[in-house]
């Protein structure tokens, strides 16, 4: 305490309040009501709910100050889920949210069916009291009679939109008013889960991946179409491609402006949810806020982003019919990941045994005549990772 | 040499008594773990995440599956872990930490962090649970010691079990990463300590500066300091550093520089 009389915490801001809001330009560029004008909202299909452009996937950000200035920025809907860090996640949304009133805002979360398989197929575990315990789980955190919003957490198998148990249970919150609309959230299949869903009179809402690397777009933008056009209003997420990063590594950053402002320049989306952390990311989203032109920077940042290609194979099978020879490609590719991705080649080894395609498969080919969607060089990865079958397991443990 | 780059990582998952083990996933990695638990994925990949092995143990209807994550090290284990404990679970002594709660045990160890969940209520089911929880804490290499860290956030008014590690953006400013928090109930008074260690008392310098600078302010101190800012985001902050060690006060007044002071001072000694 000597040493505080002293000197300690006696230098404070000179600019006193103005601290670091003073360095933060579009927090205090406008007053609210301007900023409000200068909002882009788009409605949500037939939900009639108006949302700009802009909303906040909370999963990560641990400090409700940045949900503050969000909200205090104009951003509206915040997307949580059940899980996201076991729960937490959405106490702190609700710990906070119960200082606004209820109708500035919108709350949306995610329920997971428990064991749903790989392929998205239900089990015998997969039932109406789980998901309830764990709706009834969220409310209760989130400190709210109801959400905007419930998703199915991750739908991959057109097979599960007709899964009675769970299909009926939202159904059911939804006529309780315990949800104001109903919808799902997918990230695999997504294409073919949506076009589902745009031939049933269920959903309100689908929260879909959506991003410029998708191999898949084409498909992708014409369920998206359909589904909009039967009334089912689509927020995108995971627009930056996973994770913001071009790389594994984390060091080539996306262009994350870019890469929003390209999803909304499809009008079938009506909004986007991306994850933030720091303020200076709010500063930047916000702006997108008021303003998706793709300017001609954004545009090259995205056409570099694109040729990236690397060391993941998408699965797209469009290869699987190119080889005069039918080598499983695609698993070749996975035998590739796991060596070089993974740094696990005793995996790859593993499943090249499986395979049996031998040590050098490719080598009746001159020329290679896949011509694989990422860009891939085909021949010289599976002549690479081929080699292996002639190391001995033991010097792969 | 042509795997010289590679570095294989293997675990073997135990066996448990009674049950059918599956291994139906792959080893995932950072490009693929969002098909295993989609968005929460780029949380445990801001806590350098590694990878992940997954397995079942069957038996008859009942499912008890166990997910091993290897996280870069010790520290990033903790991180991710503690961003997913609650203070209200029921705490058991498993690895360096672990808690049961409605049919999941999780716990850390070394540079591990597990997950095991079933979702059979019977008796018998979930003691098989258990066992295999502590099957796996014990076959995991590495310490079982909480971070060295946590010890210098000093006992009075701190909240049990809810100290944390934030890997990157703590308090969400971009310029400051790396820092364990700890949260205080002093009398009706909420707030929240951050300690950050850096290599070097130099790095340690920056952190501050780049706060200070933030704020419109200027340091010309060497070895230390103590200072009260207002960030606009966060309300008021009390920033002290010394040596390699910055602390960082944020829920307090500016009128409550004596409580501010009292815990720098202890942390800072």
């Amino acid at each position: 305490m000597r040493n505080i009389n002293r000197r300690g915490f006696l230098k404070t801001g000179i600019t006193g309040a103005a601290g670091i809001v003073a360095l933060s330009p579009s927090l205090m560029a406008a007053s609210s009501s301007e900023k409000e004008q200068e909002i882009l909202y788009r409605t949500l299909g037939k939900t009639g709910m108006k949302i700009p452009v802009i909303s906040f996937g909370v999963m990560r950000a641990d400090n409700p100050n940045l949900c503050k200035a969000a909200y205090e920025n104009g951003i509206k809907l915040f997307d949580t889920a059940n899980g996201y860090q076991n729960g937490n996640n959405e106490t702190m949304l609700g710990n906070l949210l119960k200082n606004y009133p209820r109708e500035s805002f919108y709350l949306a979360t995610k329920v997971k069916s428990a064991g749903v398989d790989r392929e998205g197929k239900p089990s015998e575990q997969t039932t109406s009291e789980d998901f309830l315990e764990k709706f009834n789980t969220s409310l209760s955190r989130l400190q709210m009679d109801y959400v905007d919003i419930l998703y199915i957490h991750d739908v991959r198998n057109p097979e599960f939109l007709e899964y009675k148990p769970i299909i009926n249970t939202v159904k059911k919150l939804k006529k309780e008013g315990k949800a104001k609309f109903i919808g799902f959230s997918t990230h695999a299949n997504e294409p073919l889960v949506i076009d589902a869903a745009a031939s049933m009179d269920t959903f309100d809402v689908i929260l879909t991946a959506y991003n410029f690397k998708q191999t898949y777009i084409n498909e992708l933008k014409a369920a998206v179409k359909k589904a909009n056009q039967a009334g089912i209003g689509i927020i995108a997420m995971k627009t930056l491609a996973g994770g913001g990063f071009l790389d594994k590594e984390r060091t080539k950053p996306i262009n994350s402006t870019a890469a929003l402002k390209w999803v909304l320049s499809n009008n079938d989306i009506t909004t986007t949810i991306p994850g933030m952390t720091d303020f200076d990311q709010l500063d930047l989203n916000v702006k997108i806020l008021a303003d998706i032109s793709i300017t001609d920077d954004e545009k090259k940042d995205l056409t570099i982003a694109q040729a990236e290609t690397g060391i993941y194979c998408t699965g797209c099978m469009k290869c699987l019919q190119q080889c005069p020879v039918n080598l499983p490609v695609p698993d070749l590719m996975r035998a590739y990941m796991y060596a070089y991705g993974y740094s696990n080649p005793a995996m790859a080894y593993s499943l090249l045994g499986e395979l049996g395609t031998g040590d050098n498969p490719c080598s009746d080919c001159n020329a290679c005549t896949v011509e694989c969607t990422r860009n891939f060089n085909v021949k010289e990865k599976i002549t690479d990772i081929s080699r292996l079958v002639n190391v001995p397991a033991d010097f792969l443990t | 040499m042509f795997f010289g780059s590679v570095f294989a990582q293997d675990l073997t998952l135990p066996e448990l008594k009674g049950f059918k083990k599956a291994l139906n996933y792959p080893v995932f990695g950072p490009d693929n773990l969002w098909d295993f638990i989609d968005g929460a994925a780029e949380n445990y990949l801001a806590y350098g995440f590694v990878d992940l092995h997954v397995a079942e143990y069957k038996k008859g209807k009942n499912v008890i599956k166990l997910e091993v994550y290897r996280h870069k090290d010790n520290v990033m284990a903790f991180g991710i872990y503690s961003t997913e404990r609650s203070p209200s679970f029921r705490f058991i002594n498993l690895g360096s930490q672990g808690y049961d709660a409605d049919g999941s045990i999780n716990f850390f160890k070394g540079d591990y962090y597990v997950k095991i969940r079933t979702y059979s209520k019977s008796e018998k089911i979930l003691n098989s649970e258990e066992s295999l929880a502590r099957e796996v804490a014990g076959m995991i290499p590495g310490d079982s010691k909480m971070p060295a860290v946590l010890s210098q956030f000093p006992d009075e008014g701190k909240k049990k079990n809810e100290e944390t590690y934030i890997n990157e953006s703590v308090l969400g400013h971009k310029f400051l990463n790396g820092a364990y928090k700890a949260s205080y109930q002093v009398g009706p008074d909420n707030f929240s300590i951050y300690i950050m260690i850096s290599n070097t008392a130099e790095e340690a310098r920056k952190t501050i500066d780049a706060y200070l600078s933030a704020s419109g302010m200027e340091s010309n101190d060497v070895a230390g300091g103590k200072y009260v800012l207002t960030d606009g985001y966060n309300g008021t902050i009390f920033l002290a550093w010394k040596e390699n060690k910055v602390v960082i006060i944020s829920g307090l007044s500016k009128d409550q520089t004596n409580i501010a002071d009292k815990y720098t001072s202890e942390i800072l000694k």
